[in-house]
């Protein structure tokens, strides 16, 4: 009827159809669909007992299939008019023949009145249902109507069936596509394998080679006599030296745990270390802790570790000297001080009057008198010896540089005051030589160099009549005179007279000329030469040498200086001093070299002036800061010898004033004397 | 653009500092190795970069001298690195590609290299790899405190051999009575020993949890533990070899698992002493394996057989006197400093480092636990070591002190009154013995004390309690006493010479009135000090003077090397002046404290 042919599915479709057949009346309509479509063969007039003809259905096909689950079936239909209609047999009292051949009886049909009454009187009637087929009435069981609910709900009928197992491949699909397979068994199955063979042998080989080893090798001991006994026998190796690392700075009292209490910084002491910039902090900070219990471990002892750690790789090592010395080993041995007196110690005499700062003093070739030029515009000459002022010129304007004569039969001084310089006479000397200078200072025939070319209009000789002298007026403010040592000559400079900046004028013919050479840079100072004609030009950088005979630069010597202020040449000839204003003391040996042969840096503020000795190997530097420094320069006739210089003394008493301490410092002709004339107005003598 | 700094013609040879030295990335070209393999060899092997004369690639580079970068080119152990990096490299090729039996073929088969030829040439004698052994006993100590972790791969057996070598070294310094000086700091204890002439100086972390921070690179720190551990460990050899121990010593496993190491040790050295007087040709290498074993058992028996108490190692000590007439006066009384004490460490001591000193110093020392020699109930202790605010239950036959009582004795070289040192009190300042206090310039008062201690000690007199005050006269004396420290005499010094030029200005002020006196009026007693004032000022001024005129004629050099010197000593003297600022301020708050008690 529904099923055509039961017997003749496959195992697995059987199982299928009955999986099928197991499942409720699902809700689901593509469920159902698909019943139908299984069902496809004889759909019609099963509307009615639909139920149970679904239950016959199952109680058969789970007769076929043993491993069914189901207990339901155990008593076989009563029934046995198989798989037709019952519409057939509507009208028969039998329903099939039993296994003798009687007839199976129908019941009686009970009328439904009494059915009802039955129903009625029966508290279990609703759990009765009539089984058209069997022609029996059944009464559910508990479980029975418990499956049902559950069919209701739409739920699996038993309520220990999971639907949602998980699923179980109990075949083995060992190199198998399906299921089953009847490939016979390959022919590799009964003969010895090649391949293991193969493997074998490699196995054999190498274990004979020693790489496969069964039993442990023997250890051996890892620590054993490296050194020997006798350790004094050691085989230096032929690498560089050996340079071990520093050690750790051993820990001093204040990293003790219970250091003293004066070790311990106070709290605004910790306080100011936070201000410090992170690299100048200490690195530790002394602690106490009053009981060896209370210590906690340290936080940075990793890290310390690991920081000395990377010293020992990556820091360049080099062995370096411990500097124990004793500083005073670093001095210079230097000849004793005492043995090279004299030379001017203290101060002996002061020469007061001037009432502004004195810029510059003169010592007369004698050494009987001394000349200053004040900023108060006066020049004055004093007695050297008592301190007494003999003359005063008031001249109006700061004298900036005053000179003597260095001829002792010609007493007249230079003055440079602003852009003129006069040439006075000190009206000293006898009566011939009085006669003689002022026969000197008259000018004759003015018209003389007025003819001459560009001179003239730059300078003018004139006649003072006020201090009856010689007046130079130049065209730029004067600030260095020097006298020629035969004293015919002298030098003028003037520091911005460009191409015109250093003339030279000669008194006995009333001549100026230009220096005939090109200059190079702003000149400071120039300086004769004490017994050559050769001529120095000290300009900011340098000093330049001339040969006034020829005409000729001799040498350029670097002063390496930022700003010169000051020369002085050695009364031999061969060696100069240089002064800077940044306080610089350069020593020149003109034989050596054009550079300095030692600098001195002694002052702090600028140098203002230096000074050789004429006859003592001695000279001298002043400077801003109310010092002067006495040096011993001692000039060696053996030229491999070089000269000696040994600083000797430092020279105060003079005191500030606006920013200039001393200004000038000579030195005394014939005495191991220093005079200097100070911003404060005064002239101190030095004497040894 | 212009021709580089250095420039080097095409064809020329390369000479000078450009040939002899290298940067560090040309070493590593050199070398063929990588960065990380450059820097284990250079660690290994102890090769540091140097310092050029004339940087030849500038300034921001390393570098290395080309020997030394040859050094390392001609050791085997750059080829045995470069071997274990195939090695690895197989291994994971042939897990990648599923091989796993040929993995552990391999695995089994790892490439391991020794550091002992690496450790000869390094120290070509033994007495140069103690000079260097301060940091790898520092390493040692501090590995030996801090807890494996996987993470950084500090391995748990590291951890254990760094212990094993900690207590070997302590037991061998212990039991020669080397150590001479510790010190209890912050960071942790520093101990100095002295062997074979070499001060050997390291730091042991205090027994506490330690600090773990993320910035340090512990691969680079194990790469130096590893060479350590290998140099300890053939120094621990060749020390234990000195004494006719051998090594490594096989310990009491029971002491061993109770954590007392240390007296482990020293009871090895006893037993170990015995059996080689017993039969001294057990050390022949004649004895199989087996009877070696049994040796090796029947050591660890003789260890628990030997009497608990101790005489039995006081007898080898008195032995070991007699034969060891060699050993130096600083050892003789090191040995004797605690000889007939008894001490006892209650439970909450650092038990480790007391059991390392005390025993240095010639004392018998138990503790509170199993395993110890003797109990606390011991009739015969005579100190009983205690960190504790109070002592509940007393001996009267013992004294109770704080552990640093220990450690200021054995600085001081003698027994300190404990009186200061009792329980509940604030014990004095724990001073460094590391310190020359009078190079230093200032002289702590704890100091002070003991050195009167130790004079009395010597000369077993007692110091006058006060000093006079008049230091000028007495300078001379004291000086000759001994007693007075040398910055102290400097100082008295200094005032004796000031106060001598002031009398000598007097002088001479004196004489130049008498001379005056007729001619000039005296001047008014107010002016008369001025110009002695200005006297002084002048004497120092010409002091001064003479110290520029000197300073002129240094060379550039020297003065700036003078300078230094200069500004160095004005920092000690600005630090010695502060600390007695302090000290001052200190004391005059302590006084006004007093003074507010009395009122």
């Amino acid at each position: 009827m529904r099923r055509t042919s039961p017997r003749s599915t496959t195992p697995s479709l059987k199982t299928m159809n009955h999986q099928e057949s197991q499942r409720p009346e699902k809700v689901n309509p593509l469920e159902m669909r698909d019943l139908g479509f299984i069902e496809s063969g004889n759909n019609d007039g099963l509307d009615d007992n639909h139920d149970q003809d679904e239950l016959a259905d199952s109680s058969q096909s789970r007769q076929a299939v043993d491993e069914s689950d189901s207990s339901e079936d155990e008593v076989a239909p009563r029934n046995t008019i198989g798989d037709v209609p019952l519409e057939w047999y509507k009208d028969e009292k039998h329903i099939g023949y039993d296994i003798a051949g009687k007839k199976i009886k129908k019941k009686e049909r009970q009328d439904k009145l009494d059915s009802f009454l039955a129903s009625a009187d029966d508290s279990k009637n609703w759990r009765k249902i009539y089984d058209e087929y069997n022609d029996e009435e059944v009464e559910l069981t508990k479980e029975e109507t418990k499956l049902i609910r559950r069919l209701l709900k739409g739920k699996a009928p038993h309520a220990e069936f999971d639907p949602y197992a998980p699923y179980v491949d109990w075949f083995k699909w060992d190199d198998a596509k399906h299921p089953l397979s009847n490939a016979p068994e390959p022919k590799r199955r009964f003969i010895p394998s090649k391949w293991e063979s193969k493997k074998v042998v490699e196995y054999v080989r190498a274990i004979r080679k020693g790489l496969i080893k069964f039993d442990k090798p023997k250890e051996e001991p890892r620590l054993y006599l490296l050194w020997g006994d006798d350790s004094s026998s050691a085989d230096r190796t032929k690498h560089l030296a050996y340079i071990p690392p520093p050690k750790p700075k051993l820990p001093g009292h204040e990293e003790s745990y219970n250091p003293s209490l004066e070790y311990l910084p106070t709290q605004e002491e910790i306080n100011t270390y936070q201000l410090m910039y992170e690299e100048d902090r200490p690195k530790f900070i002394p602690k106490r802790f009053t009981s060896f219990r209370s210590i906690p471990a340290y936080e940075n002892a990793i890290k310390d570790s690991f920081e000395r750690c990377l010293d020992l790789y990556l820091c360049p090592r080099v062995r370096k000297k411990r500097i124990n010395i004793d500083p005073e080993s670093l001095k210079p041995k230097l000849p004793s001080r005492k043995d090279l007196r004299p030379y001017p110690v203290t101060c002996y005499l002061e020469y007061r009057g001037h009432e502004g700062a004195v810029l510059s003093i003169s010592v007369e070739p004698s050494g009987q008198w001394i000349a200053s030029g004040s900023k108060d515009g006066t020049v004055r000459i004093w007695e050297v010896e008592t301190g007494r002022c003999l003359r005063v010129w008031e001249l109006g304007e700061a004298v900036q540089h005053v000179a003597w004569n260095p001829l002792l039969e010609l007493p007249i001084l230079a003055v440079s005051v602003g852009s003129d310089v006069l040439i006075l006479n000190t009206g000293f000397g006898n009566e011939e030589q009085q006669r003689k200078a002022k026969e000197l200072l008259q000018i004759g025939t003015p018209t003389s160099s007025d003819d001459s070319d560009d001179i003239s209009s730059v300078l003018s000789w004139l006649q003072d009549e006020k201090h009856d002298c010689i007046r130079l007026r130049h065209f730029r403010t004067v600030s260095s005179i020097e006298w020629h040592r035969k004293g015919d000559y002298l030098s003028t400079v003037m520091p911005a007279g460009e191409s015109r900046a250093i003339l030279i004028h000669q008194l006995s013919k009333k001549l100026t000329q230009r220096l005939p050479f090109k200059h190079h840079g702003l000149p400071v100072s120039s300086v004769f030469h004490p017994t050559r004609s050769i001529f120095f030009v000290a300009t900011k950088k340098n000093v330049r040498v001339y040969d006034l005979l020829r005409q000729k630069l001799i040498k350029k010597l670097e002063t390496q200086l930022r700003e010169v202020s000051s020369i002085a040449v050695h009364p031999a000839g061969d060696n100069v001093i240089v002064g800077s204003k940044e306080g610089k003391l350069c020593w020149f040996d003109m034989d050596l070299s054009s550079k300095p042969y030692k600098t001195l840096k002694c002052h702090p503020k600028d140098i203002t002036n230096v000074a050789f000795h004429r006859s003592y190997p001695l000279f001298a530097s002043c400077s801003d800061d109310c010092t002067a420094y006495v040096f011993h320069g001692m000039v060696y006739a053996d030229l491999n010898q070089n000269p000696l210089i040994v600083p000797l003394e430092i020279l105060r008493g003079h005191t500030s004033s606006d920013g200039r301490g001393v200004i000038d410092c000579k030195f005394h002709p014939r005495q191991p004397w220093l005079f200097t004339a100070g911003a404060d107005s005064s002239i101190k003598l030095y004497c040894h | 653009m212009g021709k580089p700094k250095h420039y080097r013609p095409p064809g020329k040879k390369k000479e000078g500092n450009a040939a002899r030295y290298v940067t560090r990335s040309q070493a590593i070209k050199l070398l063929q190795v990588s960065l990380s393999d450059f820097r284990k060899l250079c660690i290994h092997k102890g090769v540091f970069p140097r310092e050029p004369k004339k940087k030849v690639k500038g300034n921001h580079h390393t570098y290395y001298h080309l020997k030394d970068v040859m050094y390392i080119l001609h050791d085997p152990l750059l080829e045995k690195f470069r071997e274990i990096r195939a090695y690895k490299k197989k291994i994971k090729k042939a897990k990648a590609k599923k091989n796993d039996e040929l993995a552990r073929l391999l695995l089994s088969r790892a490439p391991s290299y020794k550091l002992d030829m690496v450790i000869r040439d390094r120290y070509p004698t033994f007495v140069d790899a103690l000079r260097d052994l301060d940091d790898p006993l520092t390493m040692v100590h501090l590995f030996a405190m801090l807890p494996a972790i996987d993470r950084l791969k500090i391995e748990v057996k590291c951890i254990h051999n760094c212990r094993r070598l900690c207590h070997e070294w302590q037991a061998y310094i212990s039991r020669t009575h080397k150590l001479r000086k510790v010190f209890v700091a912050v960071k942790g204890i520093y101990y100095q020993a002295e062997v074979e002439g070499q001060k050997i100086t390291w730091l042991a972390p205090h027994a506490r949890q330690q600090v773990l921070t993320d910035d340090v690179d512990f691969n680079v720190m194990l790469t130096f533990l590893e060479f350590y551990e290998a140099l300890l460990g053939f120094v621990n050899f060749q020390l234990y070899h000195s004494m006719n121990v051998k090594y490594p010593p096989i310990l009491d496993p029971r002491l061993e698992a109770l954590a007392a190491d240390l007296y482990a040790l020293s009871r090895y050295f006893d037993a170990n002493y015995k059996t080689s007087v017993q039969e001294p040709q057990v050390a022949g290498s004649s004895i199989s394996e087996q009877e070696q074993e049994e040796s090796n058992l029947r050591l660890a028996q003789l260890q628990r057989q030997l009497p608990a108490n101790e005489p039995g190692a006081l007898m080898h000590l008195v032995q070991d006197a007699a034969s060891e007439t060699e050993e130096d006066e600083a050892t003789r009384d090191c040995k004797n400093l605690f000889q007939n004490m008894k001490i006892f460490l209650s439970r909450e001591v650092p038990r480790e480092s007391l059991l390392f000193v005390i025993p240095a110093f010639g004392g018998i020392v138990s503790w509170e636990g199993d395993g110890a020699p003797f109990a606390e109930a011991d009739d015969s202790i005579t100190h009983q070591i205690v960190d504790r605010p109070t002592q509940g239950h007393v001996y009267l036959s013992r004294e109770y002190v704080q552990p640093q009582w220990i450690y200021d004795s054995v600085n001081a070289r003698i027994i300190l009154p404990t009186e200061a040192y009792m329980v509940g009190r604030d014990p004095p300042p724990h001073l460094s013995p590391f310190v020359d206090n009078e190079a230093e310039g200032y002289v702590p008062d704890y100091a002070k004390t003991i050195k009167e201690l130790q004079a009395a000690a010597k000369n077993d007199v007692q110091p006058f309690p006060g000093m006079g005050n008049d230091v000028l006269d007495n300078s001379q004396n004291m000086l000759a006493e001994g007693y007075i420290s040398r910055t102290e005499a400097m100082e008295a010094a200094e005032k004796k010479q000031k106060m001598m030029l002031l009398e000598k200005q007097y002088h001479d002020d004196l004489k130049m009135e008498l001379q005056d006196v007729s001619s000039i009026n005296k001047q008014s007693s107010a002016e008369d000090m001025e110009s002695k004032e200005e006297l002084l000022r002048d004497v120092q001024q010409s002091a001064m003077d003479s110290e520029d005129l000197s300073r002129l004629m240094m060379s550039r050099k020297k003065r700036g090397l003078a300078k230094a010197i200069e500004m160095n000593k004005q920092r000690k003297k600005d630090h010695v002046e502060k600390l007695k600022e302090r000290k001052r301020n200190i004391e005059a708050a302590q006084k006004s404290e007093k003074k507010h008690k009395k009122a």
